[in-house]
């Protein structure tokens, strides 16, 4: 192409198409985040205006009651952390034991393949089944009680541990070869490498994972309908096998209750199940930047 | 005075079906440098893996033949692969130190095998190891910084130090200055060249310059096999092979 070209009318129409369609692309690719944000403002708006007059010292530390203006949200809030602790405790160490087994340790062979997929395949369960599965084997099988903060949260740990597993292994698995290799060249064994040097590198990409998952879970409704947490519990729970219920339980009960006075209540109980969420993915942000470590 | 330090006969290695080395005999000697060349993809490195059972962390690898570290045979059932990883230590392309301190770097080694058990014995390892690895005067003030944080050429010798702070045997190089510019290089050379009195060295390199530089003995490998091996003086004026002597005038390669 000679020089001319560049400044030739077809040369000049042919930027001018170019500049057009990338100016497009920003257009439409900024539509697509303000159409979603504003449908989170308005929900942040609506909620705001129905609830914040509720949010009072009485319904931060009542629970359920028949009586609108009686009625709190302690008691599903105290249903939420016991059911999470329980989570928590079940999920983290058994999805990144998973993770590292899986990475780092197992042989490369079929039936980890199998493993693997299965893996995978748990994570994409609809959370009704989960809910199925905790009725079946907690409940029926072996005995637990009935709505209890202990049996939601085993049936909630089932559904967190996959998701743990998959970014626990996505995070272990982004820790570069030569940091292992380093650790071998001078005689560390196996589970020295990991836990010394390949654990530490991955922990924030696995507490990431698991505070994603946490937060799935605690706004997780349909698995605890099936274990009876839609019970109406008046009392806060006091430990983790007595009757509870959980936020986004709350949430639905209240919302189908014909007395008009609970549309503040429900608007509060979301409030504070946003905030709540909210929390944990500012946590999830700050553990990522304070623990990350650059090369 | 030159005794052998590790000797290799009719070492084949397998990748899966593929054979990537082919029926090699060497002997390795103490308190010389001992240089592998050939072009890329002959083998060189993955024969230097070998040395070490560095091969033993890539599933499908598979090793024939013998390797005795004095005598020893390092794939024995009764060869802790761990323990000779101890005993023959590493040195990488790429400097790879620990996302941690200068001073967690040299230690780590150290630690985890029990040597030292004192803060200040600690201490003294380090001084030791990093003073061998001529990085002492540079980082004394600094041992708390990152040891991500040096230069190349630092993070290279910070490399060396934490691999002689367990006082290994044999220190093996995998093209150790192939990431660093000239000056670090150079710096890089010197250091070899006073390490050998302690170890034994064998370095992998892609520069015949620098193999003529650093070694005393050289082994020439293409295609898997061993070509020739002899002294570097000899390899390079005189090869006996007439691959050997196409490769270092440069016909191919």
């Amino acid at each position: 192409m000679s020089k001319s070209d560049w400044n030739s009318p077809e040369a000049a129409r042919r930027i001018a198409r170019r500049n057009a369609s990338e100016l497009r692309f920003k257009m439409i690719g900024l539509g697509a985040i303000v159409l979603s944000l504003s449908f989170l403002a308005l929900l942040l708006v609506i909620m705001l205006k129905n609830g914040v007059a509720g949010l009072d010292w009485r319904f931060l530390s009542g629970s359920d009651s028949t009586e609108a203006t009686v009625a709190g949200v302690w008691g599903a809030t105290k249903g939420s952390l016991l059911t999470m602790g329980v989570t928590l405790l079940l999920s983290f160490p058994m999805g990144v034991l998973a993770a590292i087994y899986l990475e780092e340790f197992a042989p490369k062979k079929r039936w980890i393949e199998w493993i693997e997929v299965s893996i995978n395949n748990l994570a994409a369960v609809p959370s009704i089944i989960f809910g199925l599965l905790g009725l079946a084997v907690f409940i029926n099988t072996l005995g637990m009680p009935r709505s209890s903060p202990l049996v939601g949260g085993l049936t909630l740990a089932l559904m967190t541990m996959p998701v743990i597993v998959i970014s626990g292994r996505n995070a272990i698995k982004a820790v570069p070869p030569s940091i292992r290799e380093a650790a071998y060249g001078i005689g560390a064994s196996k589970v020295q490498t990991t836990f010394h040097h390949v654990l530490p590198l991955a922990l924030p990409g696995i507490l990431t994972g698991t505070i994603i998952g946490m937060a799935r879970a605690l706004g997780e409704t349909a698995p605890l309908l099936m274990i009876g947490m839609r019970a109406f519990v008046a009392t806060p729970p006091d430990g983790l096998t007595s009757p509870s219920s959980v936020l986004p339980m709350q949430i639905f009960l209240w919302s189908d209750e014909i007395d008009k006075a609970f549309v503040q209540n429900t608007s509060a109980a979301i409030i504070v199940l946003l905030v709540f969420l909210l929390a944990m993915n500012g946590i999830a942000i700050y553990l990522r930047n304070k623990f990350e470590v650059r090369w | 005075m030159t005794d052998t330090k590790l000797t290799a006969r009719n070492v084949d290695v397998f990748y899966g079906q593929k054979k990537a080395i082919n029926d090699v005999s060497i002997d390795i000697d103490n308190g010389i440098v001992t240089a592998f060349i050939g072009p890329s993809g002959c083998g060189k490195s993955t024969f230097l893996r070998t040395l070490n059972r560095m091969n033993d962390t890539i599933a499908g690898a598979r090793v024939d033949g013998e390797i005795l570290l004095d005598g020893e045979n390092i794939y024995a059932a009764s060869m802790d692969p761990v323990a000779l990883r101890a005993r023959v230590g590493m040195v990488f392309q790429k400097p790879n130190p620990f996302p941690k301190s200068i001073f967690e770097n040299v230690a780590y080694g150290p630690r985890i095998h029990g040597l030292g058990s004192s803060k200040a014995d600690m201490e003294q390892i380090v001084e030791r190891a990093l003073t061998k690895a001529g990085l002492w005067e540079e980082v004394k003030d600094r041992l708390t910084d990152a040891g991500t944080a040096l230069s190349g050429g630092q993070q290279q010798r910070l490399c060396i130090a934490r691999a002689i702070a367990v006082s290994p045997e044999v220190i093996l190089m995998d093209e150790p200055c192939s990431a660093l510019d000239p000056i670090a290089t150079a710096r890089i050379e010197e250091l070899i060249d006073e390490l050998k009195e302690s170890f034994a060295i064998v370095i992998v390199t892609h520069s015949m310059q620098q193999a003529a530089r650093v070694s005393q003995r050289t082994a020439f490998f293409h295609l898997g096999s061993l070509v020739e091996y002899g002294e570097t003086d000899q390899i390079f004026t005189n090869p006996r092979e007439v691959r050997t002597k196409d490769y270092i005038t440069g016909r191919y390669g």
